[in-house]
């Protein structure tokens, strides 16, 4: 290579330092959701007892999504490093980014150790929570990248859309966390690190209402308040969890007609916040998305509840039965805490979004 | 009166959604019928009467008539033994799950209910499960015993298909009853000194 190739490539790197970052941030963020997709996807097979070896489709998903993000890693490290301004603004995303990829990364041997000493593990185990740890922060330091990229660039509103691909995956990678930290899938013959029912009620409760309510603010406010991007957001995610926990199990494939009917609030949430931001209405929306959590969550979310509340042993053809017979109670005892950490998740977004736009 | 307008009919679909889904659509599936499984099995005995030293074979073939079953187990309990070690062996699996080994003493479900009521085994057993077991495939499960002392050696054999939503979703329905209140099927042997 002689010296004027490389003085033209630094200048081109100089040149789209920041390009390359966002290029860096948007495959840390995608491949975080190939690999939530096919984490989910994985859960519904394990609980199935489908028949799986190491290629099964949810693991080359999962496999994919690490390899992206480790290259959206790297990518962002080469622009960073090539920025001439505002390195200080995309320094905090970049960190987040490169502790998220070194827990995932280190998540896998770890795994394997922890598979060689203890056989099979359950859903909560501690290369597990590496490894979702990791996956939340890398989306997280996807999420700020892209965000601050389309504000210092005062990109279009087209360019707004990437904002999804922002904040879906820390929506299902916090609801991973949230998951590992309430659902009763983590019982093994050597440990026992299922959560204790009633802190599990607690956490599902309080966390899913509040998560919900503060991934639809963080769009709604990331986005300057663009209209249509709840909507999708919350379209997405239901699409996500229907086609990997609901589609692949044969005995609900009826209740896809309940789950879709979750698209309305998101709907209603993106008309009321184009209508009127006033803070009565902010308040509201959060509300009512905090109110659906047990509707969003369908189906597993049922297994925290009725752990506490019938204790009936599920088989998967009796999901569906146990999570309808349960709506009610479950409802009476969590619609206002719910309604409150919806409320919260209005607030905490709003103290977010500043700190994440800020230069 | 547009806005008003727009939040009226807002307002109207959020309440058809959630009267849809907390009211409305939770009974109507509540009313769909659940699967009933209905696990059935044919043992053989390859000999009724042995010398002590002798081994006899049990051969079970099991199918589930009903319908689709998220589990189907084939348990077989011995109940002259409090041990297994080497008096049991597998001959024949082909189960889609690992048999699983209960030794005496350990907690274990009863009354088909999947482990919500317990007890604990007062012999050892090996259970055969599949994971699912769609309708009409055979499976089985054969095991070759070599008793270790004189006199009639029982091996219970049942079998139970989960969810377990009706009396025929085990086998046999009536007759003895083992250490899990469930029904079983007697295979005696005589074993001479």
């Amino acid at each position: 290579m002689t010296i004027s190739t490389l003085k033209s490539s630094e200048i081109f790197l100089k040149n789209n330092s920041q390009i390359i970052f966002l290029i860096g941030s948007i495959l840390t963020s995608l491949g975080i959701l190939l690999v939530t997709v096919g984490g989910s996807w994985d859960i519904t097979n394990h609980l199935l007892s489908k028949p799986e070896t190491f290629f099964s489709p949810p693991h080359a998903l999962m496999y994919s999504g690490v390899a992206i993000s480790l290259v959206g890693v790297v990518l962002s490290f080469v622009g960073w490093k090539n920025l001439n301004k505002l390195k200080n603004s995309y320094f905090l995303p970049f960190k987040i980014k490169l502790i998220g990829i070194g827990l995932l990364t280190g998540a896998g041997p770890l795994d394997f150790v922890w598979h060689s000493y203890f056989g099979l593990d359950g859903l909560l185990s501690p290369p597990h929570f590496t490894l979702i740890t990791g996956m939340f922060l890398c989306s997280v330091g996807g999420m700020i990248g892209i965000s601050k990229y389309l504000k210092f660039n005062n990109s279009r509103s087209i360019s707004k859309y990437l904002l999804i691909l922002a904040v879906i995956p820390v929506w299902l990678s916090a609801s991973g966390i949230i998951s590992s930290l309430s659902l009763p899938f983590s019982s093994t013959d050597f440990f026992e690190f299922n959560p204790e029912p009633t802190i599990a009620f607690i956490i599902a409760s309080l966390a899913y209402p509040f998560l919900l309510s503060l991934s639809v603010f963080l769009i709604f406010r990331l986005s300057n308040y663009q209209f249509g991007l709840v909507s999708i957001l919350g379209g997405l995610f239901l699409l996500i969890y229907s086609s990997t926990a609901i589609v692949p199990n044969f005995a609900m494939f009826d209740t896809i007609q309940f789950y879709s009917l979750n698209l309305i609030p998101f709907i209603i949430a993106d008309i009321f916040l184009k209508l009127n931001r006033s803070k009565l209405t902010l308040f509201f929306v959060g509300g009512l998305v905090g109110s659906i959590f047990y509707m969003v969550y369908y189906p597993y979310i049922m297994y925290t509840y009725n752990e506490i509340l019938l204790g009936k042993l599920v088989s998967p053809s009796l999901i569906y039965f146990v999570y309808f017979e349960l709506i009610q109670t479950v409802l009476l005892y969590t619609l206002a805490p719910a309604i409150v950490m919806g409320f919260v998740g209005v607030v905490l977004s709003k103290k977010l979004s500043v700190k994440i736009l800020m230069n | 009166m547009k806005k008003f307008l727009i939040y009226l009919s807002s307002f109207t679909l959020l309440s058809t959604y959630f009267i849809l889904s907390v009211f409305i659509l939770p009974p109507e599936f509540l009313m769909t019928e659940q699967l009933v499984p209905e696990p059935v099995f044919e043992a053989v005995l390859s000999e009724t009467d042995i010398e002590l030293g002798d081994s006899f074979r049990l051969d079970i073939a099991s199918e589930n008539t009903g319908d689709y079953a998220d589990i189907h187990i084939v348990s077989v309990g011995f109940p002259n033994l409090t041990e297994i070690n080497d008096v049991v062996k597998i001959a024949t699996y082909d189960f889609s799950l690992s048999p699983s080994y209960i030794s005496t003493g350990e907690e274990i479900g009863s009354n088909y209910s999947g482990g919500i009521t317990t007890t604990f085994a007062e012999y050892p057993s090996i259970e055969a499960m599949s994971r699912p077991l769609k309708p009409n495939v055979d499976t089985h499960f054969d095991i070759v015993v070599t008793p270790e002392k004189p006199g009639m050696f029982n091996v219970y054999v049942k079998s139970i298909g989960i969810p377990h939503t009706s009396e025929f979703s085990h086998y046999p329905y009536s007759g003895t009853l083992d250490h899990q209140n469930e029904h079983v099927m007697v295979y005696s042997v005589t074993v001479n000194p």
